[in-house]
């Protein structure tokens, strides 16, 4: 159990450029605390955010993913965390179904003036990875572990 | 109903209101059908209706130019709805020959209950809710609860809403969703881990041959995220990581168009039971946005669309 | 003299064969009907109706192969081949048409350029026919050069005599399996006639039939006809299960798997019937679904009996039963225009 304490999750970020990352900005320079474990890619909205783009960072072994955008009502385009919202919503209710832990997918809103928040959701959601453990999901060693058709003793 | 299809469906095509008509003509095994594709007026005589349609035509319509005539069951009518939706196809141009659907009979359950292979079944009859087959010259009655695939079994509209001319009388649905929603209500039985190992499982054994999307009306898309080589998202060779996502991502891009018709899970050579992917994902969009896909063809898709307040519960 | 084998005792003599061979048998363990790893004791697959759905290729071309690993290092690229395992497999129960086609497959493999990858696996395998008694409706192999009970392309060949399978010996790999095998009983005469019985019935049975004679000259004369391949193509969805799942199609892809500075090569299945098969950098010569199906019919009935003298079908029926829509190579070749022409 030592080696569990001494893992770090790693958590991928997709932040919209006019809010969240606003406020993660905020939150950097009003020297609010945050763990380490969020990587950050700016996105020009929570719109932009494919389902795809989530499950390939669960692919490459991220342990975790933040998708976060302007509050409802106030996307600089108008409907973009909209669409992000019903987009993330089947895919996080999807996922949850395939056997993917809920902690893995997680949104918030956060404004460019909600430092605090920030930092908060982000210490909530790290905390909610170490919970839960490192991601296995796509482990490649049960690949080809098994007996699978026709393609034994190959890749 | 087979004699008054093929009337009109000569003449649609005598008269010049269609180009084409899509509708089934026998297939060359015993118990099954195939699409039939057509500007032949004469090729209406092999125009078919029986308890073995299974194809879903709609995936026909989007590479088809011109006006259509096209035969349409219940599911078919939803896919071509939610094609109208998407602006693929015009209303104008088509001209729905409804089918009222009694359900479709799946070969593979009925391998499972006799236990003999399908071409050593002599017949197949349906009588109202009862199938019998013909084996070694005895006969076996199953209730259709029995013998009908799970997505008939679940189906909510037997008869197409949206139809230019209606063959025979309407039907009412009457789902057996206990049934139907066996193998979805068995994997949430598991634990997370368990269903995700079983998923595992399953798409080890995908060859990648691209049949459940291409059998699909709701998979339109000129090129496949799954082909895309800059950025490359998922590798071509079948690593069962890869085949499930391009599953998943196929189930989220088809969210709202999907109308459970069943045909991914029926074409899958290597037997993926994928209905318990589309399925559940039919019901999450109906759960969460109150949603059935093409039901109604001036309603905005689901993607398309948003409510102020909606599914915000898990957003912090 | 020949030798039988109590049907009883087919698991003790796989369980002998296990100790020399890795011995794979057709199985439904993964899901799906194909060659697998026998597993010590089902044999139930003796009863099958039909077929493995996967076919015995995939024990030759896998559906994906690592070709070598790479690593990048000071000095540059460093190969690494990919670990031989050495096993020698004995495929048991593979029927004729599918021996058949791994003797088309040979021509491709070995004749026309040396594939190591698969010769390694080919050259030391042992075949074991089982012929077929309950041929499909959607079997055509006696009109193929082929038949149920063809032992031509395997070293063994078992019949169905009731109790007991008439063991064929046909080649010398065979025969000296045989000879180091204990416990197997001598054929009677009267075996031997009840193998010949089962010969003949099982070859009446396949009942779906296509002429062979012209095919290859209907094709040529018919391939510009633009109107009969789009009439033909127009229920096809573009899948790739009739050759994916072809027991003598062999094209693969080939791709790298990258992680930080090394990575692995491998080859997969690949389908001509995919539109993006032909795609170059400029162009797709066969971005039209009719190019692409001729391609597949013209390729196995005319193109390669053009280089090698053959048919590239076997009569195995897959793509007929597989189909999702239904459609039937036999119907297609039948209404090919410089045939219905010439049939006149």
């Amino acid at each position: 159990m030592k080696q569990e304490s001494e893992w770090e999750p790693k958590l991928l970020g997709f932040l919209c450029r006019w809010c969240s990352y606003a406020g993660a900005d905020l939150a950097g320079t009003s020297r609010k605390k945050y763990p380490a474990n969020i990587r950050i890619i700016k996105v020009p909205c929570s719109g932009r955010v494919d389902s795809l783009f989530i499950l390939k960072a669960l692919r490459l072994g991220f342990d975790g993913v933040l998708v976060s955008g302007c509050h409802p009502g106030d996307c600089h385009y108008q409907t973009g965390n909209y669409r992000a919202r019903r987009r993330i919503a089947i895919t996080k209710r999807f996922l949850e179904y395939l056997g993917v832990e809920p902690q893995r997918l997680q949104a918030s809103w956060v404004s460019a003036s909600e430092g605090g928040k920030f930092s908060e959701v982000v210490t909530d959601v790290t905390q909610g990875l170490k919970e839960v453990g490192p991601n296995q999901l796509f482990e490649r060693k049960k690949n080809g572990a098994k007996a699978k058709a026709g393609s034994k003793g190959t890749a | 109903m087979e004699q008054k299809l093929r009337q009109e469906a000569k003449a649609l095509l005598e008269q010049g209101k269609v180009d084409w008509i899509i509708g089934f003509a026998p297939g060359s095994l015993k118990f099954t059908t195939t699409p039939l594709i057509t500007q032949d007026k004469d090729d209406a005589e092999q125009l078919v209706i029986n308890p073995f349609i299974t194809n879903n035509l709609a995936n026909f319509l989007t590479e088809i130019k011109g006006r259509v005539g096209i035969v349409a069951k219940g599911c078919e009518s939803r896919s071509i709805v939610s094609l109208i939706q998407d602006n693929k196809v015009a209303r104008e141009n088509l001209v729905i020959l409804a089918v009222p659907c009694p359900g479709i009979i799946d070969l593979a359950k009925i391998e499972r209950l006799v236990g003999k292979d399908r071409d050593e079944l002599d017949d197949i009859t349906r009588d109202g809710d009862r199938v019998s087959v013909k084996v070694d010259g005895k006969k076996k009655e199953f209730p259709i609860a029995q013998v009908l695939f799970d997505h008939c079994l679940a189906c909510e509209l037997p008869t197409p809403q949206e139809y230019d001319i209606i063959l025979g009388e309407p039907r009412l649905p009457a789902p057996e969703l206990k049934v139907s929603g066996q193998s979805i209500a068995s994997l949430k039985e598991m634990t997370p881990a368990e269903r995700w190992a079983s998923w595992e499982n399953e798409l080890s054994r995908c060859i990648r041959c691209y049949a459940c999307r291409n059998v699909c009306p709701a998979c339109f898309c000129q090129r496949c995220f799954v082909e895309e080589t800059e950025p490359q998202w998922t590798l071509p060779m079948p690593h069962w990581q890869d085949n499930l996502i391009f599953q998943i991502i196929r189930n989220i891009h088809v969210a709202g168009r999907c109308t459970d018709c069943g045909e991914c899970e029926r074409v899958c050579p290597v037997n993926i039971p994928l209905r318990s992917l589309t399925r559940e994902m039919y019901d999450i969009v109906g759960e969460l946005f109150q949603f059935k896909s093409g039901m109604d063809k001036d309603a905005l898709p689901l993607m398309v669309h948003y409510e102020q307040e909606e599914a915000e519960d898990f957003f912090r | 003299m020949n030798k039988k084998v109590s049907k009883k005792d087919i698991a003790q003599l796989l369980k002998t064969w296990s100790q020399q061979f890795n011995v794979l048998a057709p199985s439904r363990d993964s899901g799906v009907a194909a060659m697998a790893e026998w597993d010590g004791k089902d044999t139930s697959f003796l009863d099958w109706y039909r077929n493995t759905v996967v076919p015995p290729k995939a024990s030759f071309l896998p559906p994906m192969e690592a070709m070598f690993r790479f690593r990048k290092d000071e000095e540059g690229y460093q190969i690494e081949p990919p670990a031989k395992n050495g096993q020698k497999q004995l495929l048991f129960g593979i029927r004729p048409c599918d021996a058949r086609a791994m003797a088309i497959l040979d021509m491709t493999f070995e004749d026309a350029y040396k594939d190591p990858y698969y010769l390694e696996k080919r050259k030391k395998a042992v075949l074991v026919g089982l012929g077929c008694t309950n041929p499909c409706e959607s079997c055509f192999c006696t009109s193929m050069g082929t038949s149920p009970t063809d032992p031509t392309n395997v070293d063994l060949m078992l019949i169905d005599i009731g109790d007991h399978f008439f063991i064929e010996e046909v080649t010398a790999k065979g025969k000296e399996l045989i000879a180091k095998t204990s416990g197997l009983k001598e054929a009677t005469k009267n075996d031997e006639a009840e193998a010949e019985k089962a010969r003949e019935t099982a070859y009446n049975k396949v009942s779906r039939k296509l002429d062979t004679e012209g095919i290859k000259d209907n094709l040529l004369e018919s391939f510009d006809d633009e109107d009969f391949w789009e009439k033909v193509a127009a229920k096809c969805i573009s899948c790739g299960i009739c050759t994916l799942l072809c027991p003598t199609c062999y094209c693969f892809d080939i791709n790298d798997e990258l992680v930080k500075g090394e990575g692995t090569r491998f080859r997969s299945w690949d389908s001509c019937g995919f539109s993006l098969y032909t795609k170059m950098p400029m162009e797709n010569p066969r971005q039209e679904k009719w190019r692409r199906v001729r391609q597949k019919v013209c390729h196995k009935y005319e193109f390669y009996p053009m280089a090698f003298d053959v048919i590239a079908c076997t009569g195995c029926g897959r793509c007929i039963r597989l189909c999702p829509v239904n459609w039937d190579i036999t119907q297609v070749i039948e209404s090919v225009p410089a045939r219905v022409k010439g049939a006149k």
